[in-house]
């Protein structure tokens, strides 16, 4: 068996406050190989954001802890460096794309000033190279001017373009994992669909591995082949795409599917809701913390924390699994 | 962007009219720094307090001086106190004002605050002369009295922009880079403050100009030269004896050039505001 591009083992976060400990992102351990999409999908609020804070090592240094048995990237451990080398891996080998492209773009430089200044910073050369690395990257993403693009600064683009300039941007340095963190949510869906299209592309051609985070279901359907679930800081199930939307084996799983909204010709159903809502971080349930929410709870999911289970490479974190 | 502020300056009035008045002021300060005009200001060409006349446009003062000189090297002393005051203090302001904003309620924070809040309580005057005295006369005691005070207000500006900024989305993606944090100060921290610095430069000068000519008039000021200050200083005794040419001289230049740069300042507020533009 061959590395996976991203593997990470039973990574835990916490904020740690006055009141004691706070815990966000609970044991948490997946691995993605080259070449591969995987979802991690989740209400607002249930760690998925900390979970690529984490593997990056973005989270501030006081009021948070993190833990893992390991991060690596291609065999390589990422959890363990120091602040110097772990900025040296930042960017060339692991990149982020953000929510928010109009945000996530420093407004006084020019796409081609940002953009360039990624890969000089990783690998120097001279400006020339770095302008043609550049421009290469704007037209990998689809860009047919790419010199308009470089030219413009981020204001002057739709949002759309501004996404896939942030594309570019992830991708000038070639890494071999990206995280994308809700890539569409802030677009409208033509252009969903389109920066969703490149970003496969690239995963394609280059053998990228990338971590779609998401709260839309069809965003992780339409892009990857493996998913997780996560609800409350813990991964309720993992599975991949297929089944998950045939046949889901948590109970929130399940719950999360029938939440979709549905476009039919005949009168659709009434839309439906998980019951109750979300727990508090700070006052989170003993056992499962799904079960108060739960149709399918008994007395033991309210005692004890199911682990994930594996049935042929799918894992549901459950005492009673649909 | 350069181009969309100038744009919008541009069809300002009132910003263009102060920026034509503070060219002009500037383009004689200039001409007298390279020696074009008013090289005779400590010349005696005259009788004193003669009239207006063609050889003595502006009249000449008690000693006989040119005041028309006099006002055009007034009008270099000016520029270079607010150049110099500016650019001093806008740096120092923004140095530690960055640096508080980027380490807020760190302790670098709160020793840079501890000064701030020092030299703003000390009253300013009170201060330059402090300054004055302790530097035995030297001509810069009153350029470092101004630059000492004058950066508080631009670092507490930026200091707060920095607060807000470095909460931004392109910050932390700075970091997911792998850019070191005080490098992302200066590459994208400070640079989003630069529309801020402008304006407040020009508030600065104005500022410096402002009370070069106070503390001129109370002897704190320049001590070789002549300013506008030091003009309006001796005109206190003789507009009572009925000579204006000092007091109209230094008054309306002073009067001018302070208008023309609020306007410019005023105009360039708008013409800079980036919370126009989406994003």
């Amino acid at each position: 068996m061959n590395t996976p591009a991203l593997s990470v083992k039973n990574l835990s976060v916490w904020f740690e406050t006055e009141s004691g400990r706070i815990p966000v992102v609970d044991r948490v351990g997946f691995s993605i190989n080259a070449g591969d999409a995987t979802g991690l999908v989740g209400e607002s609020g249930c760690g998925k954001t900390m979970t690529a804070m984490a593997i990056l090592g973005l989270l501030p240094s006081t009021g948070v802890s993190v833990r893992a048995d390991a991060i690596e990237i291609n065999g390589r451990d990422i959890y363990n460096l120091n602040a110097r080398q772990r900025r040296a891996v930042l960017g060339r080998d692991i990149a982020m794309i953000f929510q928010q492209p109009a945000t996530a773009l420093d407004p006084v430089f020019t796409m081609g000033q940002q953009i360039g200044a990624v890969y000089k910073r990783h690998f120097g050369g001279s400006q020339q190279h770095v302008r043609q690395t550049m421009l290469d990257a704007l037209r990998s993403v689809g860009f047919n001017h790419a010199e308009d693009i470089a030219a413009a600064y981020p204001h002057q683009l739709s949002g759309g373009m501004r996404q896939l300039a942030m594309i570019a941007m992830a991708t000038v340095c070639k890494p071999a994992v990206i995280i994308a963190d809700e890539p569409t949510t802030a677009l409208d869906s033509s252009s969903r669909a389109l920066i969703l299209q490149k970003l496969q592309h690239l995963q394609t051609r280059h053998q990228t591995a990338i971590l779609y985070i998401s709260h839309d279901l069809a965003v992780v359907r339409q892009s990857c082949h493996d998913v997780m679930v996560m609800y409350c800081g813990r991964i309720m199930e993992t599975t991949d795409c297929q089944s998950l939307f045939s046949h889901a084996r948590h109970p929130y799983s399940a719950g999360l599917l029938s939440c979709i909204p549905r476009i039919s010709a005949t009168r659709p159903p009434p839309i439906s809701s998980i019951p109750g809502q979300v727990p508090a971080p700070t006052d989170l349930p003993a056992g499962c913390h799904f079960a108060p929410r739960c149709t399918r709870a008994e007395t033991r999911c309210r005692q004890a924390v199911p682990e994930l289970d594996d049935q042929n490479g799918r894992g549901a974190a459950c005492f009673r699994p649909l | 962007m350069m181009r969309d502020t100038w744009q919008r300056l541009r069809s300002d009035p009132y910003g263009m009219g102060g920026l034509i008045v503070v060219t002009i002021f500037a383009v004689v300060a200039v001409c007298v720094w390279t020696g074009l005009l008013g090289q005779g200001w400590s010349e005696v060409s005259g009788n004193r307090y003669e009239g207006v006349s063609a050889t003595h446009l502006f009249g000449t003062n008690l000693l006989g001086q040119d005041i028309l000189n006099r006002t055009l090297f007034g009008t270099a002393t000016a520029f270079e106190v607010g150049l110099m005051v500016t650019v001093c203090s806008t740096l120092l302001g923004t140095l530690l004002g960055g640096l508080a904003g980027w380490y807020s309620h760190g302790w670098l924070d709160e020793i840079i605050l501890w000064a701030k809040g020092v030299l703003d309580s000390i009253p300013f005057y009170l201060f330059a002369a402090a300054v004055a005295f302790a530097l035995q006369g030297n001509p810069w005691a009153m350029h470092l009295a101004m630059i000492i005070t004058f950066w508080t207000t631009t670092a507490r500006i930026i200091r707060g922009e920095v607060i807000r900024i470095k909460e931004r989305e392109f910050i932390e993606a700075a970091r997911a880079i792998g850019l070191p944090g005080l490098k992302t100060v200066f590459r994208h921290v400070l640079p989003n403050t630069v529309h801020i610095l402008l304006v407040q430069g020009t508030i600065v000068f104005v500022a410096a100009i402002n009370t070069e000519v106070i503390l001129s008039f109370l002897g704190l000021g320049i001590q070789d030269g002549v300013s506008w200050g030091l003009m309006l200083a001796e005109s206190s005794q003789e507009v009572l004896a009925g000579h204006f040419g000092n007091f109209i001289a230094a008054g309306a230049s002073l009067f001018l050039l302070l208008m023309g740069f609020n306007l410019l300042a005023d105009a360039l507020q708008d013409a800079l505001d980036m919370r126009r533009l989406p994003g």
